[in-house]
Formats: C-alpha cells, sequence, structure tokens
C-alpha cells in the first residue's frame, strides 16, 4: 500500500515535471483532492475537469493529485501540497481536512510564494487565519439551518435528525443546525442517535425510526445525515403507517432519493453542490493567479443547496450526467 | 431456578443448550414490555424486532454451526455487501433479469465460501485470519469493480413483482418476507444439526478435530461446506436486502460480523466450540434484535442506547452461562435409572 502510494506519487511528480518542463510559461494550478472513486469526489472532479478548459483557454495546465487513500488523511493531503511546491505550482487549491497536519505545508506553499484557496473543507475562519485566497465549500451548520427552517416554514414542527454516526463533529453540526434552524421558525428538533450496531444494517435503522415515531405521534418531519440512511428512513416511514404525514429528508442524495422526490414521497435533500466546488476552486484560482480577480465574499458557500419538488428535473437531468 | 427436587424431566429440561438463552429472551422481554409500553407489545412493535432478527438471524445459524464446528467465518461482513452489489450490478445496472442477478450473487457467496474453506483446511492457518483476509480482499473487489463497472459506490435497483413478492415485500404491510425464509433457514439447520449425521460430526469436530479426523468424520469437507453455507446465507441477505430497500451501497454490513458472533454467543454457543444449539441461535438473535431495537419504544435517551445494550447482553450470556455450567458438570448420580 505504501510502496505503491509512493509510488504513484514519484509517477506523478515525474509526469509533472515533464509537464512544467513543456509549459515553461503557463500557469500551472495545482488541486490537492480526493479518490475519484469517491461519489462525492467524483463531482468535484468533474467540475475540476470543466474548469480545466477556462485554465487551458488561459495558456495553464491543471495538475490533480489525487490522495490514494483516505487512512492518512490529514498527512497525505500535506505531502501533496509539498509535491506541489517543489513541483513549481502557481496556485494550490486544497481541501484543509485535518488542519494540525496540513497548516505547516499551507503556509510553507505561501512562503514559497504561491497563493493557496481552501475549498470542501477548512471553513472561512482558517481561510483568513492561514491568509488563504478564500474558502469555497459548504458549512454543515448552515446546511442544518437551512433544512431546520424548511421543515419548520413547510408546517412540520418537530423534526428528529437521524444520526447514525453520533459524535462526528460535522454529523453533530448538520443536527444542532437543525436544531437551531427549526426553532428559529418555531419548530423543534432533537437528535436521535443510533448506536454503531445499526450501522449499515438498514433494517435495523428503518426500524429504529419506526418506534421512534410510533412512540411520539408530535413527529411529523425526519432527516438523515446520509443517503443511504434516508433509503431506510423511507421504509420506516411506511412501516410506521405514516407515510404522507411524517416527511422525510436527507442531507446528500442518491438515486433511490431523487425517485423518491420525483414520486413526492420524499419532501427535499441538502446538497452542497459538489461539482461547483472544484469548479469555482480551479477557476477563481487561475483568475486570481493570472489577472489579480478575486470574489470579495468570503467565504464562497456551494451549499446549502435544496432539491425538492421544484428543481428535481433538472437535478436529476445533473445526475444523469454526473453533476449532481 | 432453584430446583431441589429431582424430577428428571425437569432437570434435563433445565440442562438443554436453549433453556439459558430462553430465560435471557424472556428477561429482556419482560424488561422492554415493562419500560417499552403498549407500542412495543403491539403486532408493529414485534414486527421492529423480527425483522432486524430475521437478516441477521439468517447469518447467524451458519456462523453458529460454524463456531460449533471450532471455526470462524468474519467474511460475512464483506459478503453482505458483495451480494447486494452483485445483484445491483448485474440487474439493476445491466438491467438483466433479477433471477440472474440473485444466483450470481449466491454463485459469488459459493466462491467465496470455497476459498475460505479451502485455505482454512489446506494451510491449517487459524480461520479467523483467513477470512479477515478474504474480508478485506472482498470488501476491495466489490469496491474495485463497482466503481470500474458502474462508476459509483451505491447502485439503485428496481425488482419486479415477483421478485418482490418473494425478497422484498412486507406480510400484512410491517413484517418482512424475510421472516419466513428465516424460519425456513432454521428448519433446515435444526434438521442438518439434531437429526442428520453431520450434526453429531460437527459437534465433533468442534470437541476435538483430531479425535474426529481419526472417527471417520470427513472434517475437511463439512469445514468447506459450513464455509459455503455462511457466504451463500451472508450473499442472499444482502441480496434480499438490495431487493427490499431498491439499492444497494458498498460500504453496509460490516456490523453484521460482531451482531451475528453476539446473537450466537447469546444463544448459548461456546466460543471455544463443541456446544450449542440451532434454537438457542434463534433464541440469542431474537434477544439481540429486542434489545438493540426495543430501545427506541423507552422514555430511555437514546444516547444511552448503547449502554443499555451492553448491559442487557451481558446479562442474557450470564444468565447462560450459569445454566450452561449446569449442564456441563452434570453428571447423573445414579449409572442406570
Amino acid at each position: 500500500m505504501k510502496t505503491k502510494m509512493m509510488k504513484a506519487v514519484l509517477l506523478a511528480s515525474v509526469m509533472a515535471f515533464g509537464a512544467t518542463a513543456a509549459l515553461a510559461e503557463g500557469t500551472v494550478v495545482a488541486v490537492v483532492g480526493g479518490k475519484s472513486d469517491d461519489p462525492f469526489f467524483a463531482k468535484v472532479k468533474k467540475g475540476i475537469d470543466d474548469a480545466t478548459l477556462v485554465v487551458q483557454a488561459h495558456g495553464g495546465t491543471v495538475n490533480y493529485l489525487m490522495l490514494q487513500s483516505y487512512d492518512n488523511l490529514g498527512g497525505d493531503a500535506a505531502n501533496l501540497v509539498r509535491t506541489a511546491i517543489s513541483q513549481g505550482a502557481s496556485v494550490i487549491a486544497v481541501p484543509d481536512w485535518v488542519p494540525d497536519a496540513q497548516d505547516e505545508a499551507i503556509k510553507a506553499a505561501q512562503a514559497a510564494g504561491i497563493p493557496v484557496i481552501l475549498y470542501n473543507a477548512g471553513g472561512a475562519d482558517k481561510a483568513k487565519e492561514l491568509g488563504a485566497i478564500n474558502y469555497i465549500g459548504n458549512e454543515e451548520y448552515t446546511a442544518g439551518l437551512a433544512a431546520g427552517a424548511y421543515f419548520a416554514t413547510h408546517g412540520m414542527k418537530n423534526v428528529i435528525c437521524v444520526n447514525t454516526v453520533p459524535g462526528a463533529q460535522n454529523l453533530e453540526d448538520r443536527c444542532k443546525g437543525v436544531a437551531d434552524g427549526a426553532a428559529k421558525e418555531g419548530g423543534v428538533s432533537n437528535q436521535l442517535p443510533l448506536p454503531a450496531s445499526a450501522f449499515g444494517d438498514p433494517t435495523a435503522v428503518a426500524e429504529a425510526i419506526k418506534a421512534t415515531l410510533l412512540k411520539d405521534t408530535t413527529i411529523s418531519g425526519a432527516v438523515t445525515i446520509s443517503a443511504a440512511d434516508a433509503n431506510s428512513a423511507a421504509t420506516g416511514i411506511e412501516q410506521a403507517g405514516l407515510t404522507g404525514k411524517v416527511a422525510l429528508a436527507s442531507f446528500d442524495m442518491d438515486g433511490a432519493g431523487l425517485d423518491r422526490i420525483k414520486a413526492g414521497t420524499q419532501l427535499f435533500a441538502v446538497d452542497q453542490q459538489p461539482w461547483l466546488q472544484g469548479f469555482l476552486a480551479v477557476t477563481m484560482a487561475d483568475a486570481y493567479v493570472n489577472y489579480g480577480l478575486a470574489i470579495s465574499n468570503t467565504p464562497v458557500l456551494t451549499g446549502p443547496g435544496i432539491v425538492d419538488s421544484a428543481n428535481i428535473d433538472a437535478t436529476l437531468a445533473g445526475a444523469g450526467a454526473g453533476y449532481r | 431456578m432453584s430446583d431441589p427436587s429431582p424430577k428428571p424431566s425437569f432437570g434435563s429440561l433445565l440442562r438443554r443448550p436453549e433453556t439459558g438463552s430462553f430465560l435471557g429472551l424472556a428477561a429482556v422481554f419482560l424488561f422492554f414490555t415493562v419500560f417499552g409500553g403498549s407500542n412495543f407489545a403491539s403486532l408493529t412493535g414485534a414486527a421492529s424486532w423480527l425483522n432486524v432478527a430475521a437478516s441477521l438471524g439468517i447469518i447467524a445459524i451458519p456462523i453458529g454451526l460454524l463456531m460449533i464446528a471450532g471455526e470462524l467465518d468474519i467474511s460475512i461482513g464483506s459478503m453482505v455487501p458483495a451480494g447486494s452489489m452483485t445483484c445491483a450490478i448485474i440487474s439493476g445496472h445491466f438491467g438483466l433479469p433479477i433471477a440472474v442477478g440473485v444466483i450470481a450473487a449466491l454463485c459469488l457467496g459459493a466462491l467465496v465460501g470455497l476459498v475460505n474453506g479451502m485455505l482454512v483446511v489446506r494451510t491449517a492457518v487459524p480461520s479467523f485470519i483467513v477470512t479477515l483476509g478474504t474480508l478485506f480482499a472482498v470488501a476491495g473487489l466489490t469496491l474495485g469493480l463497482s466503481v470500474l463497472i458502474t462508476g459509483t459506490t451505491s447502485v439503485s435497483i428496481k425488482a419486479g413483482p415477483e421478485a418482490k413478492f418473494l425478497l422484498g415485500h412486507f406480510i400484512g404491510g410491517i413484517y418482512q418476507v424475510t421472516i419466513l425464509w428465516w424460519i425456513a433457514a432454521a428448519i433446515f439447520w435444526g434438521f442438518v444439526l439434531h437429526y442428520s449425521p453431520y450434526g453429531n460430526w460437527i459437534l465433533a469436530m468442534g470437541g476435538d478435530k483430531v479425535s474426529a479426523r481419526n472417527a471417520g468424520i470427513p472434517t475437511e469437507r463439512v469445514t468447506i461446506f459450513l464455509f459455503m453455507c455462511s457466504s451463500m446465507s451472508a450473499a442472499f441477505v444482502g441480496l434480499s436486502q438490495a431487493i427490499l430497500y431498491n439499492s444497494a451501497q458498498v460500504s453496509a454490513g460490516q456490523s453484521y460480523i460482531f451482531n451475528a458472533i453476539i446473537s450466537v454467543v447469546v444463544g448459548g454457543v461456546l466460543l471455544t466450540g463443541g456446544y450449542g444449539s440451532v434454537v438457542g441461535i434463534v433464541l440469542g438473535t431474537l434477544t439481540f434484535a429486542i434489545v438493540n431495537q426495543g430501545i427506541y419504544y423507552t422514555p430511555f435517551d437514546a444516547n444511552w442506547a448503547s449502554l443499555i445494550i451492553g448491559v442487557l447482553l451481558l446479562v442474557a450470556v450470564l444468565m447462560n452461562n450459569t445454566f450452561r455450567r449446569m449442564a456441563l458438570s452434570y453428571t447423573p448420580s445414579r449409572k442406570v435409572k
């Protein structure tokens, strides 16, 4: 695993050196990113690929430095930033997943005169602290707020937030956002934390949701922290005989969820619109380093994008083409 | 519980492997009937734990038999998603008839089980290590091939009415049809373990493998057969979940490893092998499912769920152990009745 990864990094750097040598004068936008077999990053990558056309039109190149695994996220991402420095990148776009591990490398890039833009992870405060160009991405708490408010303004005043990995900070932020968003509109939301013995067992998740809905009949909405859990929740609501009475929503989405929104059995999904993250990170990095252009809003939030009956047809078309 | 009277029928009943697990089940059922209110005891409440127990139970029985025979199979954690992804890719992504997907998933299960069994028999490496290897290998294959073929890690599948009826519908709107498959599996395995020569062979292998082989039991064939059955059961659960939930994910299923082993142990099977029964495993699975799902009917904060699950399972196992000790240390006071 390690040697394979080192080989890949070595190969990538050799290839990149070749590329920089060939295009000595062009801008090199280095992008550190996740594995393309991760469905989320596949969409980010599509945005990066589309933005590459713009960079090429400006005479530059995009170099995607891909993580080989997520086992050592912070350390590996920091190494990829250092690889980008040694390749002579003109600008680096990188998600700040593990600030403690990555910030040193990001500062090293800036010390070498390479501007950095944060995307996907890190947040506005981090971008400001590091002196990065901007932060482009999602904020989990804000996404939760939108979900909570959507429920409450549509008449669902008592909502559960189904958390299959309680304790994970980003998921806790989502559920806390739901609670605060609902509270602002006069609603209430409690978290339903499920033990690890239920994770990955759709029946256990579905039955837990069913039992909760039967126990407290005032609950009128349920939101799940992942698209797969929404499939279980849909069954749970159906089993409780509450289809149409309890509205379903999910953070993120998959094909089955979009079909439900189309069919009217799911109210909405909260999307962080990954394509935008990749596309905007690369085009903004390119515009900044070539022409000194920068968006004055900080952060640039690509989410929450709400997918509901109003925009489901366009979303389905986007999903078919790999954009959503 | 304390029986000073030497009633032979009652005494022998107490010493049966499943008595302890039955009392454990009764204890947790009583606990949740008291704290869970009318919803828990209702038909919908029963469906909650029966549905969860069914898919877990189908895997737990062959795992239990393997444990009785002194082996372990943890690769089922990968076989569940492998089975559901195989079925979803073939019948969902490529749109082939659902039967092809189902058969392919089961064949994959048989193949992985065969590899597990052959490796265990031929190399004499402990089955825990062998199946730990295949656990990762199959997970990697599932992820790699899914991404290579479909480009995603989650595939949706729309099964026809026949497949839905057989594998993915709810009886009376609330009971998963999987429950019937579980009952069928329990009857089949009950027959194998308690009424066919295989049963005694399996028990003998768990007691002492070398002596069992010396006594003429085809231990290698039985071991391979059991591994194939556990993998196929996991694949079956995977494909029926894909059909039931209309989608398959690469990552699901790891929780089945621990949950199945817990169910088997709660059901009175010795971790060291050589002792246990199918009825006990069924009762253990029910106990585990009730403990896991009952919590949502109680007024307790769900944050405490894991704690309560842990404590109740310990109580159930301790109860079980007491009875097993009683059974294993039993010596008839008179030689002949």
